[in-house]
């Protein structure tokens, strides 16, 4: 197979993907060819079903459709909207017409979310995105976007610095006690050495360093605790205005905190110690503003991180000021963060519950679609289902935003026959019902053939032959797919053990085989096959096939009539 | 291996009233209920159920590879007239490897990620056999080339990351197979694995059995697995044997509508795309507080009164073909015919009987079950 070429493709499709590529960077400079130049199509209302070995890049190209990863070239295009040319926001907006079921229910349900929330969120993002879009909140995203991954790669010396500036922290606080401070109002890092010799007791050291530990610990878990999974997606909303005036407030007084002890530094040295210290806050503080302006953007660790980072450095400066300023900021900057904190707990509950109630009348009637009864699930959490059920709250997950197409992929590969046959028969349901286009990626031919009106079978990045089921399981074109059915155990002790095996293993995709890739697997391997790459043609009316010598049909190269009047059929 | 005389007509394994008890916070779990079976040597015996339906765990009780604590598992387990149960530790550990392997569903969780496959597959030949390191690598490489693994000589020095699921899996056979056991359970070998992959294993398990005229008992939850590979089919529900036959008998005649219903949910190829699959509606049953009555009697379609106020018994049918001997070790084709003559089930309602067609028409008149004979109230 492996070849290429658009034959098969229909103009009047809802969802068509066209040379699809994807590539991995590997280890050494080598590239990882997962996906090589696949091209499929999808009418409305049809299920395609992709099929073929571990490693063959079914699931890859299912993502790439998606746009998870982006592929690294081809076009996708959803309803005649070109998906690989759209930016990460309009994207986002695609989404809910376009989604995924997981091979393992359980891991792609969040444990400690409860079903109600887990099925509504796509509601919410579909929600998000008819919210006003301001330029300001382009910007504002822009900036956060730079900052954002500008934070990411300091985050590891960030972290060093944070630790040696706690480790000062308390070193200056224990000089304090022997060292004359009024003169200078900083120790320089120069006295330090002298600031601990000089302390009496190396023990006193320990005990306030495991204080100042402590309470770094409670500041960090407070801060985890707080924004993790509790900001709402709203803020970015006018309504956030007073919110956004609270942290003005606090930037302002850790501005004003700055402004104070740099006014009370003398020398040089101590110039330099806080300037970079300047710059973070600075940093810090721009970044506040703009995570909690779209904290979604920012991710829930994000804000967590900045929100720890100011209450240090506010420690750091309230440390830095003389006597009756020192404890007045303080006690304000106390309150300042209070009044924060309790703002952002509070616009998080009214955000949720109001959007809970605007979502349980969808999500109640998806879960009953997919035949679980919403007074019991809606308040528990994934890991009370069996691996069925959980399937099915996955289903109702893509179900919930009323998508155009669904992506399944080995949906039911890791559940048993029985179970199985329970979300074949609802997926059908659901199809019947809602008028599904869905992509089904599976390995168990028998069980792709339950499901579609039309099956593509891959190899090694490439399509080997694209058929109506009944017909290619009746007739294989493609010796691979010849071989694949040989391979399904048959339920049935009378039943031949297939003959033909699929010796060896899967080539790499890091060295796929030259011509046709199936080629060193290929019971009717030849010449012809190592030099030249078969491509997609028609056998017959709705059968293509990529091979030199297909099992059906002539052949010589396929009638133009016959292709064209059937492609006009489909 | 031991040269054993064909006319050994004790079995290579019998087990008998197992039952396996573990200790919950919510009370006793009692996963496998006097069991009852036997295995000749050479035979092939499918073990199917579905997940929770005891059979890993019959496995596991008969390997005594169960932890001690909460777990408690009595009854006769007799390995060529060695009692398994009465074991201790160290005479356990003389009977893993060359009298009985076991080959795990994940191939990845049973190999030791920061060992070299080569001594993994040689560590049983140096214990049991006290070969030097070197004859154990020699061994071990013939082992991998037998269980067709490419580049033998470069695979040797390699860690089970560095192979595929197919591959992996091909080493933990030859793991199991290193010393020679006289009794291979596979417990799910390739539900894992890819269709293709998983026919590659299969008769790859099915080639070394014949070869070393081991016994083998393959547990899986798809009866399209053990169809073209056993001679003989336990099938499991709630933790009892709810049907036992020769395969031939068990796929033409079936009794049990467990099986049946297991059999219906299978897709197959040979059937129209969108063919509608017969689903087995309901849950399986809690197994810590079980109702009196049939197990299964829930989810069946053929269920009456008395199958949910009384289970019934394991009973035997003739089976209605000429009713063969009872034959031991491998024949000439190298297809033992074990068992054969006893068809085992546990309904009152046997499908294919006059009285099951009743009982589904009544089923179905009172609305418990649908016309398409789903179950709808699983009461």
């Amino acid at each position: 197979m492996a070849g290429s070429g658009n034959a098969h493709l229909r103009p009047d499709a809802l969802l068509s993907a066209r040379d699809l590529v994807v590539e991995f960077p590997a280890a050494g400079g080598r590239t990882v060819y997962a996906v090589s130049g696949v091209s499929l199509d999808l009418a409305e209302g049809e299920t395609l079903g992709l099929v073929g070995e571990s490693g063959c890049g079914k699931s890859t190209t299912g993502r790439a459709i998606l746009q998870l990863p982006r592929p690294t070239s081809g076009t996708v295009q959803l309803a005649g909207q070109e998906l690989t040319e759209l930016d990460e926001d309009a994207i986002r907006e695609v989404r809910p017409r376009l989604q995924m079921i997981y091979q393992d229910p359980i891991s792609s349900l969040n444990p400690r979310r409860r079903v109600r929330d887990i099925v509504a969120e796509p509601l919410f993002i579909a929600l998000e995105n008819v919210s006003r879009r301001t330029a300001m909140a382009v910007w504002q995203e822009r900036i956060g976007e730079l900052l954002q991954s500008l934070l990411r790669r300091a985050a590891a010396p960030l972290r060093i610095v944070g630790r040696l500036a706690s480790v000062a922290f308390v070193l200056w606080i224990l000089s304090e006690t022997v060292e004359d401070r009024a003169a200078e109002g900083w120790l320089g890092w120069t006295q330090v050495p002298a600031a601990i010799i000089g302390f009496p007791t190396l023990a006193l050291l320990l005990l306030a360093g495991a204080i100042a530990l402590l309470g770094g610990l409670i500041w960090v878990l407070l801060a985890v605790m707080l924004p993790f999974g509790l900001m709402s997606r709203q803020f970015g909303e006018v309504s956030s205005a007073v919110g956004l005036a609270g942290v003005v407030v606090t930037t302002g007084a850790s501005a004003f905190m700055l402004w104070r002890t740099w006014s009370s530094f003398g020398g040089w040295a101590k110039w330099l110690n806080s300037g970079g210290l300047i710059l973070l806050t600075a940093v810090l503080a721009v970044w506040l503003v703009l995570s909690l302006a779209k904290p979604e953007r920012a991710g829930a660790s994000g804000v967590a991180t900045t929100l720890s980072a100011m209450v240090v450095l506010q420690v750091f400066y309230v440390a830095g000021l003389d006597g009756g300023i020192k404890l007045a900021v303080l006690v304000a900057s106390a309150v300042v963060d209070a009044l924060l904190f309790r703002w952002v707990l509070r616009r998080y509950r009214v955000n949720r519950d109001a959007e809970r109630e605007r979502a349980e009348p969808r999500v109640r009637e998806v879960l009953e679609y997919v035949g679980i009864n919403p007074d019991d699930a809606m308040d528990r959490r994934p890991w009370e289902f069996s691996g069925g059920q959980a399937q099915r709250l996955s289903i109702a997950r893509a179900l919930v935003s009323v998508p155009q197409v669904i992506i399944c992929d080995e949906p039911v590969s890791s559940l048993d026959v029985s179970v199985q046959a329970q979300i074949l028969n609802l997926l059908e349901d659901l199809k019947n019902l809602m008028g599904l286009t869905l992509v089904f990626i599976a390995h168990d031919l028998a069980v792709v053939k339950n499901v579609s009106d039309r099956v593509a079978v891959m190899y090694l990045g490439k399509l080997c032959e694209v058929s109506e089921p009944d017909a290619m399981f009746e007739e294989p074109a493609h010796p691979y797919t010849e071989l694949l059915l040989a391979a399904i155990p048959q339920p049935d002790p009378e039943a031949e053990l297939g003959s033909g095996r699929i010796g060896g293993e899967l080539p790499s995709p890091m060295d796929p085989p030259s011509g046709c890739r199936f080629r060193t697997r290929c019971p009717h391997a030849a010449q012809r096959c190592i030099d030249e790459e078969p491509e997609m043609r028609e056998i017959a009316p709705g059968r293509f096939v990529a091979c030199h010598t297909p099992l059906v049909g002539e052949t010589a190269p396929v009638r133009v009539e016959t292709a064209s009047a059937s492609r006009g059929e489909s | 291996m031991p040269d054993l005389p064909g006319s050994d007509a004790r079995p290579l394994l019998d087990v008998a009233e197992l039952r396996t008890t573990f200790h919950t916070a919510v009370g006793p779990l009692v996963a496998v209920d006097g069991v009852e079976w036997s295995l000749s040597r050479g035979a092939r015996l499918g073990v199917v159920g579905e997940s929770g339906s005891g059979k890993s765990v019959m496995s596991r009780s008969i390997m005594r590879l169960l932890p001690k604590s909460r777990v408690t598992s009595t009854g006769n387990v007799s390995f060529d007239g060695i009692d398994m149960m009465s074991l201790g530790r160290r005479e356990l550990l003389e009977m893993w490897g060359p009298q009985l392997a076991m080959v795990f569903q994940d191939p990845l969780g049973s190999l030791n990620p920061v060992m070299k496959i080569g001594k993994q597959v040689g560590e049983g030949l140096r214990v049991h056999r006290d070969l030097s390191a070197r004859a154990a690598r020699s061994a071990a490489l013939d082992l991998l080339e037998e269980v067709g693994i490419p580049e033998p000589h470069r695979r040797i020095d390699e860690y089970p990351h560095q192979l595929s699921g197919g591959m992996r899996q091909r080493i933990v056979i030859a793991i199991a197979l290193a010393c020679s056991p006289r009794l291979l359970i596979a417990d799910e070998p390739t539900t894992a694995l890819d269709v293709t992959v998983q026919a590659q294993i299969l008769d790859l398990l099915e080639a070394e059995r014949a070869e070393r005229n081991m016994s083998l008992v393959l547990i899986t939850h798809d009866l399209g697995i053990v169809a073209g590979r056993t001679d003989e089919i336990i099938v499991m529900y709630a933790g009892r044997i709810v049907e036992r036959a020769s395969t031939k008998t068990l796929f033409r005649d079936m009794k049990m509508p467990y099986t049946e219903a297991l059999f219906r949910s299978i897709p197959k190829v040979t059937d129209d795309s969108h063919a509608r699959l017969e689903i087995i509606g309901g849950q399986p049953p809690t197994m810590t507080s079980l109702d009196p009555g049939c197990k299964f009697a829930p989810r069946c379609k053929y269920a009456q009164d008395l199958c949910f106020a009384e289970e019934p018994a394991l009973i035997e049918v003739p089976t209605p073909s000429p009713a063969r001997s009872r034959i031991t070790g491998s024949d000439d084709d190298g297809e033992p015919d074990v068992g054969a003559d006893t068809h085992l089930y546990r309904c009152f309602y046997p499908v294919g009987t006059d009285d099951a067609a009743e009982a589904l028409e009544r089923n179905i008149a009172s609305g418990r079950v649908s016309e398409a004979g789903v179950v709808i109230r699983t009461d």
